[in-house]
């Protein structure tokens, strides 16, 4: 019998009351678990690291990931679920609560802007002025672990034991080598990680990041077990972001799959997402990225370089599965995982910027010298090895983020908009089920502070807490509502000098050219996801009050848009954006000409 | 933001890809000592032409033209021997196969004892033309296209080698010592080739062994008697290694056995040695490789021992009409 199953013998009813009264105490008002449950369930986040919307087969891959899929068939799929545009604006919504302009983040630690230094809400680090989730759970009577990529800040007062984690294996900075020290650029030669708020003068034998954060979490989950206490766990990984490092079993469990080219592979999902119910009947794939060619014209040896890219980044996030799964086997084991809420998702769009070329740098420059010595192992043969940086670029992003448009980075759909399961007890609704209505990772702090009990305070340490901007999922999971938004909430983003605006149907979005118009879009996302049709002209009515919104957000927030930004030289280094169409030109489309047999001739003498 | 023209450019993997052609760059059947170089059985996209020109200065009590290797007691050559031949990969069957002809030329001088005399004597000219065939039994099917060339990693791979020698070399029936051998013979062999560990130029191991019989007819007129040679039995074995993404090395060794040769019946000694040397090969560029080696003999202090040590310089130019024109329109050449 699993221990949630237990029943309550007499001996036990004095603490079980106990329990009870505290439950009630603590004021959970929506959620019906609590009373159902012995004890407040453990809570798993999951994050997959540039995972994209479709890359799990419950999203419609062809990549195998049992052990997510089968959270998804315990819980319930969301569609309609969104990040930030980068990484460290989504973690830092996630375990704060609150808005990345006001948290800390209101740009990425790399590039933060002249006119942005030194404004509170611009730190780079997930700044002190806000309560984090681990610390108000670790508060509620939780034990808190975390493994993984943290990105929030590295200074002894910003590190993940500093804000309210009780137990962490974690890596601090951004991205790195999977196989030991070595991080990007000859900026930051070494990568930083902290254990139980330590700063390690090396890595564990036998390390490889997925494998390693995964031990490190049973070895957490397992000095505890027994106490009586409920944990969370932010599983943070750093799969399958680039460079994709893998041991050598797991790199050719695709081999050739991929030499097909993107736009069938795209195809291929988009048509099972349908037949999923994950996307409605007659959803248009977004425009093929306007550089990047039709694989029909590619010939087989570059078809093979970058369908091996493809397999490699498949074989990535198959290893984080086995990893996940091994999680799950755990708890399973040691009798918790009835009692455990799962959250998954990616923490934003598939990567389709070519990083290593950003790391590689000019010849000349330190990068470059860098990249030399650490990053030059090119051969295919090697990829995955240490030295090795293999990232799938654009065209694979956007199957990642099948049918959205573009990729990380971007406020496009396929930048923000990801992935989600949630399962375990909390969940209500019919296992396996989907939900299509609008959500946001902002939601995740007042829903878990819901679900543990616990209380979002007014102040900390002195000073006042900004307000939670999420809206908790308490109702819908307990299967009372279908969405926890109404039609007049907004969402809305800036990154980079991107700004988006979300509400209902409609999304409002500015991006810099050539990936936008450096002018205000607006689309129906219901009726196109895709963002193929532009409908500023046709509804200024509509235009005028999502840009209100904007106002309203940029007020509310203290957003500053960046006098400088990573993307303010793009549209003079890339192609001239024009419109992708199927099948034109001709000329690349056309078939030799067979004549009929009965008309063949050879010449006359 | 950059996107990723590196990704989008076919032509980047040119170099991957040629450097793959020219593994086949220690092409040369080396009559000397009867033992290929390493890394010779490594396999290459089909259409894939070769061309060895192969250096050896020798020294020691045999012709080094003869792969049987009879020993005259006594007898102290020095030769200089140029290999030089044409080689093409093609599929047969959908296996990797080879077909090659190989023309041995170059000199020989010293003293020869035979039947009791000692002659001085110095030969030239051109030695018996051998023909090779190999394919592939157990291991990657053969490279029909680039991918199938880029995807390549013998893994474990077993061939079939037939080597046959054409009796037209200069051959003077009053010599003792000649280039060409006046007799037909050949050889039957199974080329292994073991990859150790991953197969990244820089860091890619073989073991390679290549057991193998030789089988000779007679020679009806050698200084006027028949002479005879049992089939002889060799293994050729290899341990390679990349030291960089074109610089390479192996450790060589060779056993013979067998192989005794009888003058109108007068029966000689079997053979029964060890040669141990080694091989560093360098990719020039794209099409040229070069490999350099020593070998000699190591159980030798009889005077009816096996002796010979050898340096060798080879050369192979290695080409592929599709690859030659994918450089052409890079701009590469």
């Amino acid at each position: 019998m699993k221990q949630n199953e237990k029943p309550v013998r007499l001996t036990r009813l004095p603490k079980a009351l106990g329990i009870a009264l505290l439950a009630a105490m603590l004021a959970v008002p929506v959620l019906a678990w609590g009373a159902e449950t012995p004890r407040r369930p453990n809570i798993v986040i999951i994050l997959g690291d540039d995972l994209g919307f479709a890359d799990m087969g419950a999203f419609g891959s062809e990549i195998k990931t049992p052990n997510l899929d089968s959270l998804a068939n315990d819980g319930v799929r969301f569609t309609n679920f969104y990040t930030h545009a980068s990484c460290s604006p989504t973690r830092s919504m996630l375990l704060s609560g609150v808005d990345t302009h006001v948290n800390g983040l209101g740009n990425m630690n790399e590039w933060i802007a002249p006119n942005q230094a030194g404004v509170p809400g611009y730190e780079g680090y997930l700044n002190n002025r806000v309560a984090t989730l681990p610390q108000l759970l670790k508060g509620a009577g939780y034990h808190t672990y975390m493994v993984g990529k943290w990105h929030m800040g590295k200074a002894p007062d910003q590190i993940p034991a500093a804000r309210g984690f009780e137990r962490d294996f974690s890596l601090l900075d951004g991205g790195g080598s999977y196989w030991g020290m070595t991080n990007i650029t000859a900026a930051v030669p070494k990568s930083v990680f902290t254990e139980d708020g330590r700063y390690l003068t090396r890595l564990p034998k036998d390390y490889y990041a997925t494998k390693t954060y995964t031990d490190k979490l049973i070895s957490f989950i397992d000095a505890n077990h027994g106490d009586g206490k409920p944990f969370f766990a932010y599983v943070a990984h750093q799969a399958p972001h680039d460079p994709y490092h893998l041991p050598r079993d797991w790199r050719d469990r695709h081999v050739g799959e991929y030499d097909k080219g993107w736009d069938e592979v795209r195809q291929e999902r988009l048509k099972r997402q349908v037949e999923m119910g994950i996307m409605p009947a007659g959803t248009e794939l977004a425009e093929r990225m306007w550089f990047v060619p039709d694989p029909i014209v590619l010939a087989p040896a570059s078809l093979y370089i970058l369908g091996k890219k493809m397999e490699l980044y498949a074989g990535m996030v198959e290893n984080m599965d086995f990893h996940v799964g091994r999680l799950i086997d755990h708890l399973k084991k040691i009798g918790e995982y009835d009692n455990t809420i799962f959250v998954v998702f990616g923490d934003n769009g598939a990567e389709g910027t070519d990083l290593f070329g950003m790391i590689a740098g000019s010849p000349g420059s330190r990068d470059n010298l860098f990249a030399a010595i650490n990053w030059s192992q090119t051969h295919p043969n090697a990829w995955g090895d240490p030295g090795t940086w293999v990232g799938y670029g654009p065209m694979w992003a956007q199957v990642s983020m099948t049918p959205f448009s573009q990729y990380k980075g971007w406020l496009a759909e396929g930048g923000i908009r990801n992935a989600l399961i949630v399962s375990g007890p909390a969940v209500k609704r019919t296992k396996g089920s989907l939900n299509h209505e609008l959500m946001h990772v902002a939601d995740i702090m007042p829903t878990l502070l819901e679900i543990a009990g616990a209380t979002y305070p007014k102040t900390l340490d002195g000073h006042k807490v900004p307000a939670l901007m999420g809206k908790s999922w308490g109702p819908m999971l307990a299967g009372k509502a279908d969405s926890v938004r109404t039609d007049q909430d907004y969402l809305a983003w800036e990154v980079f000098g991107n700004r988006a605006v979300r509400q209902g149907e409609w999304k409002l979005r500015w991006q810099i050219k050539p990936y936008g118009k450096s002018d205000w879009e607006l689309f129906n996302v219901a009726k196109d996801p895709a963002e193929r049709k532009d409908l500023a002209a046709e509804r200024p009515d509509k235009l005028k009050k999502m840009l209100a919104l904007w106002d309203d957000y940029v007020k509310a927030n203290n957003v500053i848009l960046p006098s400088r930004g990573p993307y303010d030289t793009l549209e003079k280094d890339m192609p001239q954006r024009v419109t992708v169409y199927p099948g034109f030109p001709p000329l690349v489309y056309q078939r030799q000409f067979v004549p009929p047999k009965e008309m063949l001739a050879d010449p006359k003498p | 933001m950059r996107i990723d023209k590196y990704q989008m450019n076919p032509g980047i993997w040119l170099g991957v890809i040629v450097a793959t052609l020219i593994v086949v760059g220690t092409l040369c059947p080396s009559q000397t000592q009867a033992q290929v170089p390493a890394r010779f059985y490594w396999k290459t996209l089909s259409g894939t032409n070769a061309v060895p020109l192969i250096f050896e200065s020798l020294s020691g009590n045999t012709n080094p033209f003869d792969p049987a290797h009879t020993v005259l007691a006594g007898a102290d050559f020095d030769a200089t021997l140029t290999l030089a031949g044409y080689a093409r990969f093609f599929p047969l069957l959908d296996r990797a196969a080879m077909a090659a002809i190989l023309l041995p030329m170059g000199r020989i001088s010293g003293d020869a004892t035979v039947a009791g005399n000692t002659v001085s004597q110095s030969v030239n000219g051109f030695g018996d033309p051998m023909l090779e065939f190999d394919i592939n039994l157990l291991g990657p099917k053969a490279q029909m296209n680039i991918p199938d060339a880029l995807r390549y990693q013998p893994g474990f791979s077993v061939d079939l080698l037939v080597d046959l020698a054409l009796p037209i070399g200069e051959y003077d029936d009053d010599q003792p010592l000649n280039i060409g051998q006046n007799r037909w013979y050949g050889r039957l062999g199974v080329p292994i080739v073991w990859q150790l560990g991953p197969w990244v130029p820089g860091r890619r191991t073989t073991l390679e062994l290549l057991p193998a019989v030789w089988l000779f007819g007679d020679n009806d007129d050698y200084m006027g008697q028949t002479l005879e040679t049992d089939p002889m039995f060799q293994i050729d074995a290899h341990l390679t290694r990349d030291f960089t993404e074109h610089l390479w090395g192996s450790l060589d060794g060779a056993w013979y056995t067998g192989g005794q040769a009888s003058v109108d019946g007068v029966e000689g000694e079997e053979l029964d040695n060890l040669g141990l040397g080694f091989t560093l090969g360098y990719s020039l560029n794209d099409n040229l490789n070069l490999t350099f080696g020593y070998k000699s003999t190591l159980n030798d202090d009889a005077p009816d021992d096996l002796r010979m040590d050898m340096f060798m310089v080879s050369l192979v130019y290695g080409w592929h009409p599709m690859i030659e024109g994918s450089k052409r329109l890079q701009g590469e050449k």
